[in-house]
């Protein structure tokens, strides 16, 4: 029994701690299958184990991706000189330990990305040399301990998708140290305190999705170190204070609270902007012209706000902008054609508007433009041919205006479209072949205008189409059989035009079909049987006096003569 | 106070320089680099900071 004793006593005391702890993990036997208390095994050779040179004690431990479950151990506190925790990205649940706050020299825990519970222990408050504390993404619970602004070290703050609740404790603002406050996606409450600039070192700040109330502090100007400013959906409101104008921030995001008043002129001169979002809150007023100033800003989002009078021309100069979503607000007068100059627009959202007039054709300049809304406004005149220049473009939506005149004939040119509506307008003529070139399109809508001629046979090359809605035309002559070669089709439309003949039997191989409107056409003939048509009902034909079959009211005539 | 010297220097900002911010690598310019606030990626953009980039090294501005 001698050798036993001899070989447990070869192992060192932090060997025996590491064996507590991978204990406490229930399912540690594969990833810590090295973890042994052999005494020819030493700790320092383990997975994930790392020693001081000299001493021999465990310094670190990185444990991450381990698919760990189970709980932490109260034994780390036992590891005196454990200087870095890395446990993230397992499924250990259970609370963190009271006991950590024993690990005197630690200097950085990231326990992120597990299943944790319970409170932040207030233990953590004992560590003074901790630099970094990472507890992103588990499911703890009550408030924020305002004893974290006990450590002086402490750089990086991340305790973001929690549960966490209570008030942002103003202590922890009074550090020079922190660099990275990250609280996204909490429950807290409160107001943001006029002392959150004393955070003199700190970068990131970034409160989005919480219940914080209130406004934004008057002094911020005076947050001159902050390059991320992420106060969105939270419930503030007042106005947006002039001083924010002295911030230097490249991140702006305001996004999804209540603020009123104007968009203040200053914020045109924070030219280190990158991104600005003020989307989705209650400002009025114009679009200030001086925002054309920012031309080193990459995304403008304005949208759903109650904004007026006209898109300022000087917003052409913002020649680095790559989204400008200018959506869902009550802007009049015409798309100013200087955007045309915005050679790297990716995304332009203008939906939902009062805007008139005509697309300016050089929009057609914007040759990065991948996305295109103008949904909803009151445009009119011709669709610009120019469009078909756009040969990013994957979304066009010109539905809901009053645009006359014809499909270009070209348009099949913008191969990578996969949506194309053009509903609720006037347009007339009929639909060029070369649509059927769109063999990326997903969504083809043309509902509701005056387009006359024949379905080309053409659509049957749209092999990726999902919804088809020609419905509320005046197309005549037959369906074309070859919309049978559609295999990806959910959705035909073709109610309210003037189509005639039989539904060609060829349909019942489209097997994706789940919704067929045929109904208000002069169609005739026998509805083809089979299981994609046993599922429609018949409305999906009503309003065809010669149609008949079991899935209609008319019998066929043969039958009838039973 | 900088406070008084903030008001003289107004209000606004400008991208940062870049220059000798990064060692002797040459040419340095500012970028916009994403900040990705969590693992799980989004369909939301991620926050942007400037850095200052040399071939495909970043520095601190």
């Amino acid at each position: 029994w001698a050798g036993v004793a001899q070989e447990a006593a070869a192992l060192s005391n932090d060997g025996a701690v590491l064996l507590e702890i991978k204990k406490s993990f229930s399912n540690a036997g594969n990833a810590l299958y090295d973890w042994d208390g052999s005494a020819d095994h030493d700790p320092c050779f383990w997975r994930g184990v790392t020693c001081d040179n000299v001493t021999l004690s465990v310094t670190g431990l990185n444990l991450t991706q381990l698919s760990l479950s189970g709980v932490i151990s109260p034994s780390v506190g036992k590891l005196k000189s454990l200087q870095y925790l890395d446990l993230r990205e397992n499924s250990i649940g259970g609370q963190v330990p009271d006991e950590i706050g024993d690990c005197a020299v630690l200097k950085y825990i990231d326990l992120s990305f597990n299943a944790l519970v319970g409170d932040i222990p207030f233990s953590v408050s004992q560590l003074k040399q901790l630099e970094t504390l990472i507890l992103k993404s588990n499911q703890l619970t009550g408030p924020i301990p305002s004893t974290l602004s006990q450590l002086p070290n402490l750089k990086t703050l991340d305790l973001a998708q929690n549960q966490l609740t209570g008030e942002i404790p103003t202590l922890l603002y009074w550090s020079e140290v922190l660099q990275y406050l990250g609280l996204r996606d909490n429950s807290l409450s409160g107001t943001l305190s006029s002392d959150m600039c004393r955070l003199t070192g700190l970068w990131y700040f970034d409160v989005r999705s919480n219940n914080i109330s209130g406004i934004i502090p008057d002094n911020i100007g005076n947050c001159t170190s902050f390059e991320i400013l992420d106060l969105a959906y939270n419930r503030l409101n007042g106005e947006i204070p002039y001083n924010i104008g002295f911030l230097q921030v490249a991140t702006l995001s305001l996004q999804g609270n209540q603020f009123s008043g104007k968009i203040p002129e200053v914020i045109g001169l924070m030219q280190a902007l990158a991104v600005l979002d003020l989307s989705d809150n209650r400002l009025v007023g114009d679009i200030p012209p001086l925002l054309g100033n920012l031309t080193y800003t990459g995304k403008l989002y304005l949208h759903g706000n109650l904004l007026t009078g006209t898109i300022p021309p000087e917003l052409g100069n913002m020649t680095k902008l790559s989204y400008l979503q200018l959506n869902d607000n009550q802007l009049t007068g015409e798309i100013p054609s200087e955007l045309g100059s915005l050679s790297e627009l990716f995304e332009l959202n203008l939906a939902n508007n009062q805007l008139y007039g005509r697309i300016p054709e050089n929009i057609s300049s914007c040759n990065a433009l991948n996305y295109l809304n103008v949904h909803g406004n009151r445009l009119n005149g011709s669709i610009p041919p120019q469009l078909k220049k756009l040969d990013s473009l994957t979304y066009l939506n010109l539905s809901s205006n009053l645009f006359s005149g014809s499909i270009p004939d070209d348009f099949g040119h913008i191969v990578n479209l996969d949506t194309l509506d053009v509903s609720d307008n006037y347009i007339s003529g009929s639909i060029p072949s070369s649509v059927g070139d769109l063999e990326h399109l997903l969504t083809l809508i043309l509902r509701n205008n005056d387009i006359s001629g024949k379905i080309p046979s053409e659509f049957g090359n749209l092999r990726s189409i999902d919804l088809l809605d020609l419905s509320q035309n005046k197309l005549l002559g037959n369906i074309p059989p070859e919309l049978g070669q559609l295999q990806t089709l959910n959705t035909l439309f073709l109610q309210h035009n003037k189509l005639s003949g039989a539904i060609p039997v060829q349909l019942t191989n489209c097997f994706s079909l789940n919704i067929l409107n045929v109904s208000y056409n002069n169609l005739s003939g026998e509805v083809p049987s089979g299981t994609i048509f046993s599922k429609f009902t018949p409305d999906s034909y009503i309003g065809n006096s010669q149609l008949c079959g079991t899935s209609t009211k008319t019998v066929c005539g043969y039958r009838s003569k039973q | 106070s900088s406070l008084v010297r903030r008001s003289l220097s107004g209000p606004g900002s400008s991208p940062p320089q870049c220059t000798s911010k990064c060692g002797r690598c040459y040419p340095c310019r500012p970028v916009h680099v994403p900040i990705q606030p969590g693992l799980v990626k989004t369909a939301e953009y991620y926050p942007e900071a400037w850095r200052c980039k040399c071939g495909n090294k970043l520095f601190m501005p």
